[in-house]
């Protein structure tokens, strides 16, 4: 499901958490990090060498729990706000969870916001313990949260308690079919799809044709907009390949520019 | 007409290291860059970068933007920068012409790298024409470089990591997201980035497409459908959505309308997201003249862009006989850099695309 909504399975939370003991033992890095792509930032800040080394940029972070303090700066520079701050020895009944946050105002200590789980559901109201802001302008600002313990694995953002914002009026629809012929395709030289799919019907299946009986890409934007939409709508009706359709040759001036200035270009040297 | 050794066009992640690349190995560069400031995409960008230390992992690209162009600022002697320049068509005798405010400028050299980028691919759907549909690129522009929000409630199209970086800034910017929808069946970026996107409310609808705008005189809404395995709309799965923003975030397109003047062969090779030019291990097309990097040879994330810029900066500077000291060892380090970023599951695609249009050791 990851992939399809960017709601992190259980099964990968699970894996990741630290020992029962080490747990009880005082705060610890959390990295939410579940997807091997090359970054690795974390394993190159951590003073205490928490999070081992990758033989490869790909490989995914791995924490040293035994080492690690929970001491934040990871948090603070990685690139995809992965990582989480989780103190379970707050007291009996809560933990804190440590999240960083790149919104504007930040709660200040003491605020009672709303704190959001994965998929960005309002799950309870939790009280900001501490905001460091983290001023050193490259870095994330991280705020810890007190919340009930048994949600320390499921606390993963917050917002800040306000009134709902006020919904757009709904509108009725046109009713028209979809992609109607009236749809536009060239926003500069104003030609619809149903002039397009008729040169096609006629025989003119390749960009460059197109453009010369219809004036699509001859505007301000010179088809960098239309010339695949009209490639796509070339493929669809003829099942030609995109290498296989003729676009045309592509002369100078890149943008549309005035007589004027081509008189007034250098002359030439030689 | 100038003459350069090597004219580097495009100032984003990849121009900037591939001037600075080929500045410190001695060759005199003029580096162009249509925009007011360098930086390309990078200005726009408000997140922390994946990748390594080497790549300025766990910066903010805006602030890599100031480091490249700081670098570049200590050796003014050898790096010209035009800003505000516009390249409007490469010649087959090595001339590229620049557009620079009113004037037209012929700038001749003896090397070519394009690292020009890649435009936003758009989509076709009914009433697709209505104000208040942006391109992702525009509306972080709009937020993140004017400070302007696009609007109230905004259905972001496409879940790869543009879709989900821009509808976290959205949401950072206090504009609320009703939903990020992608027709494919799971999410194309990072898993990371959808994480916290969708920690914070934001459902995201894999399977799940566009098939119309409605509003009047502007967006006031768009029609979901679901799509079955086979990517086709399932009937009666129609679903209204009242937002006054839709931005489309459908994946990049290379931006290679100068490599086809000066004549390099290019093919459409869907992994790497268009029409992208063959070429050599040294990011070398079949035109001499021409070395490419960045989006252009294929579409990636920033961070290979900085590679291979370095790496065009090397080995361009190397074939007109500014050899960088360290040359060998250099080469092998941007090769590595680039091995490694791409070797993970979601680098598959890429190399599978690489594979297609690159010859030779």
């Amino acid at each position: 499901m990851y992939l399809r909504t960017g709601v992190a399975d259980k099964e990968l939370v699970v894996n990741t958490i630290p020992s029962d003991e080490r747990r009880q033992k005082g705060p610890y890095v959390f990295i939410e990090c579940y997807q091997e792509i090359p970054c690795d930032p974390c394993t190159k800040i951590c003073p205490f060498g928490s999070i081992l080394p990758m033989d490869d940029i790909n490989d995914l972070p791995r924490t040293d729990y035994d080492t690690c303090t929970g001491c934040t700066i990871c948090a603070a520079i990685c690139p995809g706000l992965a990582i989480f701050i989780i103190d379970e020895t707050y007291s009996e009944t809560e933990g804190t969870v440590g999240i960083p946050y790149e919104f504007s105002p930040l709660p200040a200590k003491g605020d009672v916001v709303e704190a959001m789980n994965r998929a960005g559901e309002v799950i309870c109201d939790a009280t900001v313990l501490r905001v460091n802001p983290n001023k050193k302008r490259q870095s994330t600002p991280l705020v810890t949260l007190v919340v009930p313990k048994e949600l320390i694995m499921e606390v993963r953002f917050f917002r800040l308690k306000k009134n709902a914002a006020d919904a757009l009026p709904e509108v009725d629809p046109y009713d028209e079919e979809n992609l109607p012929d009236s749809t536009v395709i060239c926003r500069c030289e104003n030609v619809t799809l149903g002039e397009v799919r008729a040169l096609i019907d006629e025989g003119y299946d390749n960009v460059d044709e197109i453009k010369r009986i219809s004036r699509a890409g001859m505007g301000p934007c010179q088809g960098r907009t239309c010339r695949p939409l009209i490639m796509g709508e070339i493929r669809r009706k003829t099942g030609k390949e995109f290498d296989e359709i003729e676009l045309g040759a592509f002369r100078p001036p890149t943008k549309p520019i005035q007589f004027e200035q081509l008189m007034g270009g250098e002359e030439d040297d030689n | 007409m100038k003459e350069v050794d090597i004219a580097i066009i495009g100032g984003g992640p990849a121009g900037l290291m591939a001037a600075e690349a080929a500045a410190s190995s001695g060759a005199n560069v003029v580096l162009l860059e249509r925009d007011g400031h360098l930086g390309g995409q990078l200005v726009k960008q408000t997140h922390k970068f994946f990748g390594s230390e080497k790549q300025y992992a766990s910066t903010r690209g805006i602030y890599i933007a100031n480091i490249l162009e700081d670098k570049l600022k200590e050796m003014p002697d050898k790096v010209e920068i035009w800003k505000g320049a516009t390249a409007i068509g490469l010649y087959e005798d090595d001339v590229l012409a620049v557009e620079v405010g009113k004037e037209i400028k012929k700038l001749k050299a003896k090397r070519f790298i394009v690292a020009t980028g890649a435009s936003e691919k758009s989509l076709v759907f009914v009433n697709n024409e209505l104000p208040g549909i942006y391109g992702a690129g525009a509306v972080q522009t709009l937020m993140n470089v004017n400070g302007v929000r696009p609007g109230q409630r905004v259905l972001m199209v496409g879940a790869g990591n543009i879709g989900l970086i821009v509808s976290y800034q959205l949401l950072q910017a206090g504009v609320e997201v009703a939903a990020i929808i992608d027709a494919a069946p799971t999410i194309g970026g990072y898993l990371v980035h959808a994480s916290k996107i969708r920690r914070a409310g934001v459902p995201i609808l894999t399977s799940h497409t566009v098939t119309r705008a409605y509003g009047k005189e502007s967006v006031e809404g768009a029609t979901l459908v679901a799509l079955d395995e086979q990517w086709q709309p399932l009937p009666g799965t129609e679903k209204e959505v009242a937002v006054d923003v839709i931005c489309i975030s459908v994946g990049l397109s290379p931006l290679a309308e100068l490599l086809w003047h000066a004549g390099c062969e290019m093919h459409y090779i869907p992994q790497l997201g268009g029409h992208v030019p063959i070429r050599d291990k040294n990011l070398k097309t079949n035109v001499d003249a021409v070395y490419i990097a960045g989006d252009i040879t294929g579409i990636e994330e920033a961070s290979s862009a900085m590679v291979e810029g370095r790496l065009a900066g090397l080995t361009a500077s190397a074939s007109i006989g500014f050899k960088h000291d360290d040359y060998e060892a250099e080469v092998l380090d941007c090769n590595e850099q680039l091995r490694s970023l791409r070797a993970g599951p979601v680098g598959e695609h890429i190399n599978q695309g690489m594979a297609l249009v690159t010859s030779g050791e």
